[in-house]
């Protein structure tokens, strides 16, 4: 049998296998497509915000306008009382309430520092962080007039005020993803997990259903008798070919559709794709090479994906993870991937800093694709 | 209708009886992945994060900064390097969140009122601590400068509560509701597992119907073309209950952590009603090919993305049209919905009903199951 031979053998099982082709083709391109869709509005705005004047002085409507230009927060209601914008939270109407005390104007002229209460709804992080941003930045703002005003009222002169009215400054600076885009947070990594599971499935349901030919003595002579690193050259050139281009796609193509960065040169980019491809295929003939029947790679793989998203580091810091899951995690090539594609795309860090991970998912790949070659023989001799 | 029901209830658990398989699927599976994901978020609170501190002043004044800075508990100074370009690149090694640089003379200018800047570039790609570094800096920040200020204006006023009240004319007071303690464990977990629970009934179900035709024992099964939809609902009602003990006993688990203001009743209710729903959402899917693998395949995509669509990270207000349509076909978007809203709020009851019936309509995906599934029997069995 030529080399060409196999690989139009493969290429038949593979394509002629509708849950293969349904994972490796449809659903690789579905999945670019939904995936991002919750956060197509990219970051957190305009969280509606009940505020209780009790005040009802000029100063009091300034703040309140002021908070409303802020980006996070838009005042939907004003309430009487502090019990009617609880009841509309409750209700769900509004996310947080804002009161703003009696006297506020007369205290803040006798400087005796009226303050203002924000309370927001934990449940959700986000939002509880939005609204604090955009309540923090108004007070502050006041609070930066009225010591300038105080500082103005002494003779100091405005530019000297503006300056004077405190000590130092915090200047920050968003290094990456500078617009806080939750898009550019999420997608990138689950872009890579994505690429990983589709090609595992694919890659397990395949030899899950040569393994059961097998043991249902009705393999054909091709699975008989190709010496198995022929085939796997062969499976490795096809689902190399498949997922490389998927991978243009998705960090070409996908990326600039849902406006994510590509800090990365393309040819660093491609070096360590094709590190990640290889790691990948190398444990999804590993995998497929242990499974019993095709059923069992879609759920096996399914189960690992929340686990391997939120022990990958980007979500929750590795600071923070166990050590033993962040150990059990450097078993599969998404956490090293995701980390230097991360690095590389995402915080234009260069090559050299992410080798470590690159040399990785060799290590993987080479240890992965040894073990399935062994266990596929060992079964292919059992069962002859 | 009853008979059909428990023919295929008592035939699905000896199958269940003799399959490892499925066995584990429903015990020691789920107990693994739920003690995988607690443990990812043990902690709950995120603590001292590496941050690089540039200090080109070295004086007295920047160590009052850094010292509010190592006091404060979310952050700590892991590294101390001498140039900028140093910080940024252990920043994009991901081994430190950001850097903080102290600029030359800054003492000199705080005590000239020339109000230097310290500045923080912070890696906001990992958007959870980008934001919690990003607030409790500039809380920092402030703080030293308050100390600073305040010291500064003793010396004029020699009036030590006048001072304190000229620093911050305008106060701020910060109530969290409903997740007192703003722990993640809390808010991640409690949508994490019901994300990996809605893959077990999905998957289990497609498992009964897809194994059983794979296995050609559909003949053995049905018989006939009638009581199909009891001898389904028998089929999957081993898994109904498991799957419903499962989802009450975390609920048991994770509010004994935190108190639970509502009705436990209906959200136990609202439970058993999720895992109905699944069950009728995958036959729906298997339904569409009669293909064990293949349906498989769907039952990825639809309950996979799932956990991104329930608006607990990303909140729905925020999301676009397409995104909130995808998340009403989700039962579990429903049920988290009524989970917070009993667990958190401690709503009326009697205002869930909406959430209730919107839960028990997506059974309605059974009469489609049924037709097809008639159509499939009657091929089959002649």
């Amino acid at each position: 049998m030529t080399f060409f031979d196999i690989l139009k053998q493969e290429s038949r099982l593979i394509f002629k296998d509708a849950a293969i082709v349904l994972t490796i083709l449809g659903g690789v391109v579905l999945y670019a497509f939904l995936y991002p869709q919750p956060y197509a509005k990219q970051s957190v705005s305009s969280l509606a915000t009940a505020v209780v004047d009790y005040d009802k002085s000029d100063i009091s409507r300034t703040m309140i306008f002021s908070l409303d230009a802020t980006p996070q927060i838009e005042i939907t209601r004003q309430d009487l009382s502090e019990q009617a914008a609880k009841e509309a939270l409750v209700r769900g109407e509004i996310k947080a309430i804002i009161v703003i005390p009696k006297n506020f104007k007369r205290d803040l002229a006798l400087s005796k520092s009226p303050t203002i209460a924000v309370g927001a709804d934990s449940s959700y992080f986000l939002i509880y962080g939005g609204v604090l941003e955009g309540a923090m930045k108004s007070v502050l703002t006041q609070s930066a007039k009225v010591k300038i005003a105080n500082l103005l009222k002494k003779q100091v002169p405005l530019a000297g005020a503006k300056k004077a009215y405190q000590p130092y400054a915090l200047n920050t600076i968003n290094l990456f993803n500078p617009n806080n885009s939750y898009t550019q947070y999420v997608v990138p990594a689950v872009f890579v997990l994505i690429l990983q599971q589709t090609m595992l499935i694919g890659l397990g349901i395949l030899g899950g259903g040569i393994n059961e030919r097998m043991r249902r003595r009705r393999a054909d002579r091709y699975l008989r008798t190709v010496p198995a690193w022929k085939m796997y050259l062969a499976r490795l050139l096809l689902f190399g070919m498949i997922f490389f281009l998927h991978m243009l796609f998705y960090f070409g193509f996908s990326f600039q559709y849902f406006g994510i960065s590509r800090l990365a040169g393309i040819a660093d980019l491609l070096t360590l794709g094709v590190a990640f491809i290889f790691a990948s295929f190398s444990f999804g003939v590993f995998l497929g090479s242990l499974f019993n029947t095709r059923e069992i790679a879609t759920p096996a793989i399914l189960f690992s994906s929340l686990p391997l998203v939120f022990s990958a580091g980007f979500v929750w810091p590795l600071e923070s993870l166990p050590d033993w899951i962040h150990a059990l995690s450097l078993l599969v090539p998404s956490t090293p991937a995701i980390h230097a594609f991360l690095s590389l795309n995402q915080m234009a860090a260069d090559f050299s800093m992410v080798i470590q991970e690159y040399a990785l998912l060799w290590v993987q790949g080479s240890i992965y694709l040894g073990l399935a070659l062994m266990i596929f023989s060992r079964r292919r001799r059992a069962n002859l | 209708m009853l008979k059909a029901i428990t023919a295929s209830f008592v035939y699905e658990l000896r199958e269940i009886r003799h399959s490892w398989y499925k066995l584990s699927l429903l015990t020691v599976l789920p107990v693994m992945l739920a003690v995988l994901i607690i443990s990812v978020f043990r902690d709950g609170v995120v603590r001292d994060m590496p941050l690089v501190l540039v200090d080109k002043d070295h004086s007295t004044l920047s160590r009052v900064f850094v010292n509010h800075l190592d006091a404060s508990p979310t952050m700590a100074v892991a590294y101390k390097v001498g140039s900028v370009r140093e910080g940024i690149a252990l920043v994009q090694k991901s081994q430190a969140y950001g850097v903080v640089i102290v600029p030359k003379g800054f003492e000199k200018n705080t005590l000239l009122h020339l109000q230097p800047k310290i500045t923080a570039m912070l890696n906001t790609q990992f958007i959870l601590i980008g934001k919690i570094v990003t607030a409790d800096l500039t809380a920092v920040a402030l703080e030293s400068a308050a100390e600073i200020e305040y010291l500064q204006s003793l010396q004029e006023t020699q009036n030590p509560t006048l001072s304190l009240k000229k620093i911050a004319p305008v106060g701020m007071q910060v109530t969290p509701f409903f997740n007192l303690y703003k722990n993640y464990f809390y808010f991640l977990v409690s949508a994490l597992i019901p994300a990996i629970w809605q893959i077990f009934i999905v998957i289990t179900t497609l498992i009964a119907i897809g194994g059983m035709v794979k296995e050609q024992r559909v003949k053995a099964f049905f018989v006939t073309d009638k009581h199909i939809w009891g001898k389904l609902m028998g089929l999957v009602l081993p898994y109904t209950v498991i799957y419903t003990i499962w989802g009450v006993l975390f609920l048991l688990y994770i509010y004994s952590f935190w108190a639970f203001q509502g009705s436990f009743a209906i959200v136990i209710l609202g439970s058993v009603l999720t895992v109905i729903a699944y069950q009728s959402m995958a036959l729906f899917l298997f339904v569409i090919g009669f293909d064990y693998a293949r349906s498989l395949s769907l039952g990825a995509v639809y309950t996979a993305p799932a956990f991104a669509f329930l608006g607990i990270t990303f909140p729905m207000y925020n999301m676009n049209d397409f995104a909130l349509f995808w998340r009403d076909l989700l039962p579990l978007s429903h049920y988290l919905q009524l989970q917070i809203s009993q667990a958190n709020y401690g709503a009326n009851p009697w205002e869930e009903s909406s959430r209730l019936l919107v839960l028990a309509s997506f059974s309605l995906i059974m009469i489609p199951v049924v037709i097809r599934f008639k159509a499939y029997l009657r091929k089959e069995l002649h």
